[in-house]
């Protein structure tokens, strides 16, 4: 894992990459830290912070669309996967290289709030706290772009995908409250999520009777729930799509509540999306 | 030291690989000959733990590549048919990582990578840029790869293709003086050099295995009648009335006049019958010296075709 950590992290500043992914995020975070403190004489910092997460959606994808893709296409995959060492290992060793870069940055920009603390007082530990989730969101924006990445064997594909599903993730919020909180489309959206997951088994397994139980058992589960809690399925859309949205746990950052649930929820994230990407690339040398 | 056992790989309805079985003896070399599409690739890459395979297994040195793969992968060095090199690299840092990665204790190390670029000759691009390395030099380079840590088995897929004829033999003696130390597959569809390389051939075509033999052995199995090469000083006509009217003689044509005044023929004999001093009696009687008589074996790429089209007919 080291050794893949390590000739990662090379890589990144032995071609534009890194330079790219530093460059754009201390040139946009220096314009609103500019802005927005040195200009109106502003000791906010943490605005900043909670302004520039848009610049992820340009940069993630520039940091991750080459971590696997290029391996398969330069077929340099066959090395490491007939190497002793695990699936796991080499991603885990490519996430933390993307990551390290990515801290790398932040660290720079550690400087600002520096500067500012001369000229008055700031709160120091919110700005930590909104460094520690704007850090933990870029982590887990990361392991998405890492995991469309390994589906892939072209970088462009992989930065166009990455692009769209952390935009998506943007406008998730936004999408949610237009979404219908009635009792009739909660359920109807339980159900078309078990047929999802049944469907998925079904592809992914070849084997129809697995994948009838699990839509079977779904169905049953669903039936049990409605007559235990009937109420359980308003606004059920909305509950589920909002567990996924990232950018409202952040919020909670941004206020300097500094909690557990967060923070464990963003390695958890991550973590499954990591998973699914050795999950990718094990299935990929069985078909 | 390597079993495949019952090897089938099948991509949807396609099988790439259809139950193939053989071992490979300690210090052995063994070529993989076949047509391109033949399963050669997938084979290695299966033994090697790229791949899995849908049915049957591989052990090498006692080692399953499904219960063990990290045991069998630190056993075996692999050389795919395009180098797995990154382009970003320089040699040195490449072999580094390669090092890293195939967990070698930094003792020895250093020693062992100054051997493998002595032997590979790559010693005095060590300092430069993967991407800027000469097709010849990145198959070294790739090939340096497969020797770190000097694992027992090496495999190694077309290693001489896209080579100028000078790599191509200096890679051959390579192989053969590594051969010494190592157990060696080899895969390749050029068979001069399998035969000049490899102690056994395995012949596949469309996933199966159709001849497994010594190089020398599977040409005399297929020469079914002895032939008979020869060169005679007289007019062609008569000789070859002469030599056709001998006893168990199956056939004989001309091949060409090379010699001015002599003609070259092509003598087929039944099986099992030696023409050879029949035929320098009759021809000598008739005032037609022979100058020169030889037997002809047939040649790999003549067997190769043979084993090849008589599996088409079959199928």
């Amino acid at each position: 894992m080291l050794a893949v950590f390590k000739r990662e992290l090379k890589a990144y500043f032995a071609s534009p990459t890194g330079y790219i992914f530093m460059g754009f995020f201390l040139l946009i975070c220096g314009i609103f830290f500019a802005f927005s403190n040195l200009l109106t004489a502003s000791p906010d910092y943490i605005s900043v912070l909670s302004s520039i997460t848009f610049v992820f959606l340009i940069v993630v994808p520039v940091l991750t669309m080459r971590l696997m893709s290029e391996e398969s296409r330069q077929k340099t995959d066959q090395l490491l996967l007939t190497s002793p060492l695990s699936v796991t290992g080499i991603v885990l060793g490519k996430y933390f290289a993307a990551v390290a870069v990515f801290l790398l940055t932040l660290l720079i920009t550690c400087l600002y709030p520096v500067i500012l603390s001369f000229f008055g007082t700031i709160a120091v530990w919110e700005i930590v706290g909104g460094y520690i989730g704007f850090f933990l969101l870029g982590a887990a924006f990361i392991s998405i772009g890492l995991f469309i990445s390994s589906l892939t064997d072209n970088q462009v594909i992989a930065a166009v995908v990455t692009f769209s599903a952390l935009l998506f993730i943007w406008i998730l919020d936004w999408v949610i409250q237009g979404l219908p909180t009635d009792r009739i489309s909660g359920i109807v959206f339980a159900c078309a999520l078990v047929v999802g997951v049944a469907a998925l088994v079904y592809f992914t397994t070849r084997n129809i009777f697995v994948s009838v139980a699990i839509a079977v058992i779904g169905f049953g589960i669903i039936a049990g729930v409605y007559f235990a809690n009937e109420y359980f399925f308003d606004g059920f859309i909305v509950r589920t799509l909002e567990w996924f949205s990232l950018l409202k746990r952040y919020e909670n950052f941004m206020m300097g509540i500094l909690s557990l649930s967060p923070i464990v929820y963003y390695i958890t994230f991550s973590a499954v999306f990591l998973f699914l990407t050795v999950r990718v690339i094990e299935k990929r040398r069985w078909s | 030291m390597i079993q495949v056992i019952d090897v089938t790989k099948r991509y949807g309805q396609h099988v790439a690989v259809d139950h193939i079985n053989f071992t490979v003896e300690k210090g052995e070399i063994l070529g993989f000959l076949g047509p391109n599409g033949a399963g050669k690739t997938t084979t290695m890459n299966i033994i090697t733990g790229y791949i899995s395979a849908t049915e049957g297994t591989v052990k090498v040195d006692g080692f399953d590549i499904l219960e063990e793969p990290e045991e069998v992968k630190k056993r075996i060095g692999y050389m795919p048919e395009f180098p797995p090199l990154y382009m970003d690299m320089t040699v040195q840092e490449y072999l580094d990582f390669v090092s890293d990665i195939k967990k070698i204790d930094r003792a020895t190390k250093k020693r062992s990578m100054e051997k493998i670029m002595d032997l590979v000759k790559i010693g005095d691009v060590r300092k430069r840029l993967i991407k800027n390395l000469s097709k010849g030099y990145k198959q070294r380079v790739g090939l340096a790869q497969a020797l770190i840590g000097t694992p027992p088995v090496l495999i190694l897929d077309e290693p001489t293709v896209g080579l100028d004829p000078k790599q191509i033999i200096e890679i051959r003696s390579l192989i053969k003086e590594l051969g010494k130390e190592h157990t060696i597959i080899l895969s390749s569809h050029i068979l001069p050099e399998v035969s000049a390389v490899c102690g056994r051939v395995i012949i596949i075509n469309k996933g199966k295995i159709v001849a497994s033999d010594t190089p020398e052995n599977l040409s005399k199995r297929l020469s079914s009648s002895g032939r008979l090469s020869l060169r005679v000083a007289g007019p062609e006509k008569q000789v070859l009335k002469l030599v056709r009217e001998l006893e168990g003689v199956k056939n004989a044509e001309v091949q060409g006049v090379k010699e001015p005044g002599t003609v070259d023929i092509l003598v087929e004999a039944e099986r099992d019958i030696d023409i050879r001093r029949p035929l320098f009696y009759a021809l000598s009687r008739a005032e037609y010296p022979i100058l020169y008589m030889r037997s002809v074996d047939l040649t790999l790429e003549e067997i190769f075709l043979q084993v090849t089209t008589e599996e088409r007919e079959v199928s």
